[in-house]
């Protein structure tokens, strides 16, 4: 009883030590987390509201730093969570955010999740409001870290992402599917990628090969975002 | 000194922890697709290698023999999360490519492996010298593993790009690819050492005949 006593408070010893260690490292590296983050959330902002030309927003309009980002909030709530969806396994968080574009149109960025291979997969995009109708523009990859590296985390190929970039109301009403998933083939050509995407099909297996189930967690996600602004009124 | 350097080789050579110990293969399987990602999973787990062996051979006479496997997972793991903390907050794309394949050092036997069978027996010193060879051998292994696979799956090594799409094998980068690549690097190791104990062997037969040839002449 006496050993078992001894060898139970020497192992608690040794698990509050470390734990002690970890809550100070934890605590010196909470600012840089944070500082990264931000960069890289800042940085996802800055290239879904550019197109090929380059910014299509007013330079000065581009958020620095949080409070800056915190002046262009269009939706947000206290829990974190603006939408969620069951049939997605998806949640869209808050906040979203608004800008207007040089040529006049509004442009909201909406965070969202789904799940992915080993865990969260979290993208943050960009719609486009034309003549009344919403197109989703560009996407950024703000989380895969739970994906299989060389597999999943491709994902964040620019090849890849461009792949669920400019797709029109049209394809987000008929809900968002890679083609793996969709009975109808598509070809590899541009014309043929692009016609696909008016029915919401995205072309993903000839450039992530085995990795089907991250793919489909951004098409999940894009499809919460869909009915995130159904639910506003946006698409109809 | 010379003992010291003995175990530093050891490590990298004839104790390699992949190619030889045939230890560590999911991290080194999983995340070589690229140069970059095998240096930083080798950085990482030579860190942690390094870290554990120090303190686990320090407290080595603290720790009752029968809960010693619990204890060193505890510290193992209490360094792990530190990396995964500090790469987090300082190399944060490595950090998302690496991913999930970070808090999994944990239960990298190559860990377990040296802290049971080498920091539990022996001083500071050498168990900072084991830990930085087996360290230094797993991180070369993985570096070549993902240098060779990202070279012949996508043209580029290291992001510089040698010969772009036109040669590029893509089941390279795919799993299939990195047990084949891993299976022609380990033979390339025996084929190596056995040519050297061959060569060794020849030298040492002929230094026999010579001896022998010197003592019918005299």
């Amino acid at each position: 009883m006496g050993s078992y006593l001894r060898s139970g408070l020497i192992l608690m010893t040794f698990a509050l030590v470390v734990a002690l260690v970890l809550s100070g490292v934890y605590l010196l590296t909470l600012d840089p987390i944070a500082q990264a983050e931000l960069r890289e959330k800042l940085a996802a902002i800055k290239t879904i509201l550019s197109d090929d030309q380059g910014l299509m927003i007013n330079e000065s309009h581009v958020p620095q730093n949080m409070e800056e980002l915190d002046q262009r909030i269009w939706r947000s709530s206290d829990d974190g969570i603006l939408y969620e969806s069951t049939e997605h396994r998806g949640s869209v968080a808050s906040p979203v955010y608004a800008f207007d574009t040089l040529d006049g149109r509004k442009a909201l960025l909406i965070t969202a999740s789904s799940i992915g291979y080993g865990g969260d997969v979290t993208i943050i995009a960009s719609f486009l409001e034309t003549e009344g109708s919403w197109q989703l523009y560009r996407i950024e990859i703000l989380d895969f870290s739970q994906e299989t590296p060389g597999l999943g985390a491709k994902i964040s190929d620019q090849t890849i992402k461009s792949r669920f970039s400019e797709i029109p109301q049209s394809g987000l009403i008929s809900g968002v599917l890679v083609d793996q998933d969709s009975s109808s083939s598509v070809g590899r050509s541009e014309a043929q990628i692009r016609n696909a995407k008016q029915r919401g099909i995205i072309l993903t297996s000839d450039v992530m090969t085995g990795a089907t189930i991250t793919a489909r967690a951004v098409a999940n996600a894009i499809n919460t975002m869909t009915q995130f602004l159904t639910s506003e009124g946006k698409v109809r | 000194m010379a003992n010291s350097i003995q175990i530093l080789k050891k490590g990298i050579t004839e104790n390699n922890p992949v190619l030889i110990q045939a230890l560590g293969m999911c991290p080194a399987l999983a995340t070589t697709t690229s140069a970059i990602n095998g240096l930083g999973m080798g950085v990482a787990t030579m860190s942690v290698l390094v870290m554990s062996n120090v303190v686990i051979s320090m407290i080595r006479k603290l720790v009752p023999a029968k809960i010693r496997i619990p204890i060193f997972i505890i510290i193992i793991a209490g360094f792990v999360t530190m990396i995964d903390l500090l790469m987090h907050g300082f190399t944060y794309e490595l950090w998302k490519t690496l991913g999930i394949f970070i808090p999994l050092i944990v239960v990298n036997c190559v860990i377990l492996g040296r802290a049971e069978a080498f920091a539990s027996k022996n001083p500071v010193i050498p168990s900072i010298l084991d830990g930085l060879g087996i360290g230094i051998g797993f991180l070369l292994v993985l570096t070549a593993l993902g240098a060779v696979r990202e070279v012949f799956g996508n043209g580029t090594v290291f992001g510089l790009t040698l010969w772009g799409d036109a040669f590029n094998v893509f089941v390279i980068i795919l799993p299939p690819g990195a047990f084949i690549t891993l299976g022609l690097m380990a033979g390339l190791l025996n084929w190596i050492s056995i040519s050297r104990q061959e060569a060794a062997k020849l030298k040492e037969k002929a230094k026999k005949e010579q001896t022998a040839k010197k003592e019918g002449q005299s």
